[in-house]
C-alpha cells in the first residue's frame, strides 16, 4: 500500500495504491490522517490504483469521513474498480460517501 | 540510561574492596547512579541475591572461603538469569579468567583495581543490562499482545453456535475458518416463537480485542432484539441504533438477518450491508434474492432497514456467506468470486446441510492452495426439505 498526495486549489488528492487489508489498515489510517492537514476543505481519495480493500480499510475510510465531516470539510472517493465499487455498494457506504467515476468529476463535484 | 538506579553486589572476603568501593564510588552513589550491597563469600552473596530482587550486577572476587567466585558464577543464573557478573582476578591469571568467562561472567577486572577502568566496566555492563531489559520488556509486550489476540480469538469462537437445530423439514449448518490474525466474522441461529428460526451472518470491521468486543455486542443485541421481534427489518434498525451510540472508533458490522418458517418455507430477510445470500434450486441453478435497503450497522443512526419476503420450495438451499469466501485468493491473485460459489452447488446435489456447507470450504481451500488466508471464511447453509408428506 502506498499513498501519493498532491494539492490542487485547496483540494487534497490522495492516490491510494496496492492493497489495504487488516495487516496494514493501521498504517493506512496513519498515512492518510497525517497526509490531511487541518486547512484542507476538500479531500479526494483516488482509488484508481487500489487493488483490494478489506473491512478494516473501510473502517479507516469511515473514520476519515467522520473526522472531515465534523469540521465541515468535504470528502469523496473516485476511480473505484468494479470489485471495489461493489464492496462500497454492498456495504451501503456509497450512501454516505460521495463516489465519482473519475478524478476530474470529483474535482468538479 | 545513567538516570536509572542500578544495584551492584560486591563480593570479597577481604574488607579492603568494600572500603575502596565505598570511598572511590561515593560520588556515583550520591548522584544516585549506583547502589551497592556487600557480601564476604559466595554463600552470603547468594543469600543476599535471594532476598533482594533489585540487584542487577555482581562484582566478585575469585578466591574466597566457603564458596569461591567461580562456584558463585554457576549459582547466580539459578537465582536470576538476568543478573550480569564481573569478576575480580589477579593480574595475568588467565586460567581463572577463562573459567569465569566460560561460566558466564560478562567481563573481568584485575587487581590492583583501577577504579577508572572499574567504572567503565560497570557502565558497560549496566548499559548492556538496560538494553537487555528493553528487549525483555518488548518481548513481554509482544507476548501480551499475542495473549490479547488469543483472548479475541477465544471470544470469537465462544459465540459461534456449536449445536445446530434439527427441525422438522429443515437442516442448518454453519462454520467459520478463522484467518491467522483474529478476524471478525460470526454467525448465529436463534430459536423463535412458532417454530421459526432466525439466521444471521456478520462481518465486523477490523480485528483484535476492540473488534471482538464489538462483535460480542452485535451478537448479544441481535439475539435480544430478534427474540422480541419477528421482523428482520425492524430488528436490524434497532440493532443499528444501539450499536451506533458511543461508537467513537467507527467500527461497524455488516449483517444479513433472516427469519425462516419451516412450516411454510417463508423467508423474511433484511440486509445491513452484507454480501447477499444465494438460493440454490434443486436443479443446481442459483439466484440472489431481491435486495433490500440498508447499510452496514453502527455507522449512522435512524437508518430504515427494509425487509423482503420470499418462499423457499422443498429442496431449496439458502447459502449465507462472508466476503472471506468470495474474496479468497489463489496464487495468481484471482478471487474465488460468486461464480465459483455457485459452481459448488451446481456440481452436485446436496441432501445434507453439513456436507453442503463443508463443500464450500473444500472448494475455497482447493482454489486458494498455498496462498495465505487473509480473512475469516464463514458459511451458513439452510437446507429446506419441506413438510413431510
Amino acid at each position: 500500500m502506498e499513498i501519493k498526495t498532491e494539492r490542487q486549489n485547496g483540494t487534497l488528492i490522495a492516490k491510494v495504491e496496492g492493497r489495504v487489508d487488516s495487516a496494514n489498515a493501521r498504517e493506512f489510517e496513519n498515512a492518510l490522517s497525517s497526509a490531511i492537514s487541518d486547512d484542507d476543505t476538500y479531500v479526494i481519495a483516488d482509488f484508481e490504483g487500489l487493488s483490494y480493500i478489506s473491512s478494516s480499510g473501510l473502517r479507516v475510510i469511515l473514520l476519515i469521513a467522520k473526522t472531515l465531516r465534523s469540521r465541515n470539510a468535504k470528502f469523496a472517493l473516485c476511480s473505484l474498480s468494479g470489485p471495489i465499487g461493489e464492496v462500497f455498494k454492498i456495504s451501503g457506504f456509497d450512501k454516505i460517501i460521495s463516489i465519482y467515476g473519475s478524478q476530474a468529476e470529483a474535482l468538479a463535484g | 540510561m545513567a538516570q536509572a538506579q542500578f544495584k551492584i553486589l560486591v563480593v570479597d572476603d577481604e574488607p579492603d574492596l568494600e572500603h575502596l568501593v565505598r570511598q572511590r564510588m561515593r560520588r556515583d552513589v550520591r548522584a544516585g547512579r549506583y547502589l551497592f550491597a556487600f557480601a564476604h563469600n559466595g554463600i552470603e552473596a547468594l543469600e543476599i541475591l535471594n532476598e533482594d530482587p533489585d540487584i542487577d550486577m555482581v562484582l566478585t572476587d575469585i578466591n574466597m572461603p566457603q564458596m569461591d567466585g567461580l562456584t558463585l558464577l554457576e549459582q547466580i543464573p539459578k537465582v536470576d538469569p538476568n543478573i550480569r557478573s564481573v569478576i575480580v582476578s589477579a593480574y595475568g591469571d588467565m586460567k581463572n579468567i577463562r573459567t569465569a568467562m566460560n561460566r558466564g561472567a560478562f567481563d573481568f577486572v584485575t587487581k590492583p583495581i583501577d577504579f577508572q577502568d572499574l567504572r567503565i566496566t560497570i557502565d558497560r555492563t549496566l548499559h548492556h543490562m538496560a538494553l537487555w531489559r528493553d528487549a525483555l520488556a518488548s518481548r513481554d509486550k509482544l507476548v501480551a499482545l499475542q495473549n490479547e489476540l488469543h483472548v479475541a480469538s477465544e471470544m470469537q469462537q465462544s459465540i459461534l453456535p456449536t449445536q445446530f437445530p434439527d427441525l422438522p423439514g429443515c437442516q442448518v449448518f454453519g462454520n467459520m475458518a478463522p484467518a491467522r490474525a483474529v478476524g471478525g466474522d460470526f454467525f448465529d441461529i436463534v430459536n423463535l416463537e412458532k417454530g421459526r428460526i432466525g439466521l444471521a451472518i456478520a462481518d465486523v470491521s477490523d480485528k483484535g480485542v476492540p473488534a471482538a468486543l464489538f462483535m460480542m455486542s452485535s451478537r448479544t443485541l441481535l439475539k435480544g432484539t430478534a427474540i422480541g421481534d419477528p421482523n428482520p427489518g425492524r430488528v436490524l434498525t434497532e440493532v443499528n441504533d444501539l450499536l451506533e451510540q458511543d461508537n467513537e472508533a467507527a467500527m461497524f458490522v455488516t449483517m444479513f438477518y433472516a427469519v425462516f418458517d419451516p412450516a411454510t418455507g417463508k423467508l423474511v430477510y433484511a440486509n445491513g450491508g452484507h454480501n447477499p445470500p444465494i438460493i440454490v434450486r434443486p436443479d443446481g441453478s442459483s439466484t440472489v434474492p431481491p435486495q433490500t435497503d440498508g447499510i452496514a450497522l453502527g455507522i449512522m443512526p435512524d437508518v430504515d432497514f427494509t425487509q423482503n419476503e420470499i418462499t423457499l420450495s422443498p429442496g431449496d438451499i439458502l447459502v449465507l456467506y462472508t466476503d472471506g469466501v468470495t474474496e479468497a485468493m489463489n496464487s495468481r491473485g484471482e478471487e474465488f468470486e460468486m461464480d465459483r460459489l455457485r459452481a459448488v452447488f451446481a456440481a452436485a446435489q446436496w441432501d445434507d446441510a453439513r456436507r453442503a456447507n463443508q463443500a464450500v470450504f473444500d472448494a475455497v481451500h482447493a482454489f486458494a492452495g498455498e496462498t495465505p488466508q487473509f480473512d475469516d471464511i464463514t458459511c451458513l447453509t439452510l437446507l429446506y426439505r419441506g413438510r413431510e408428506p
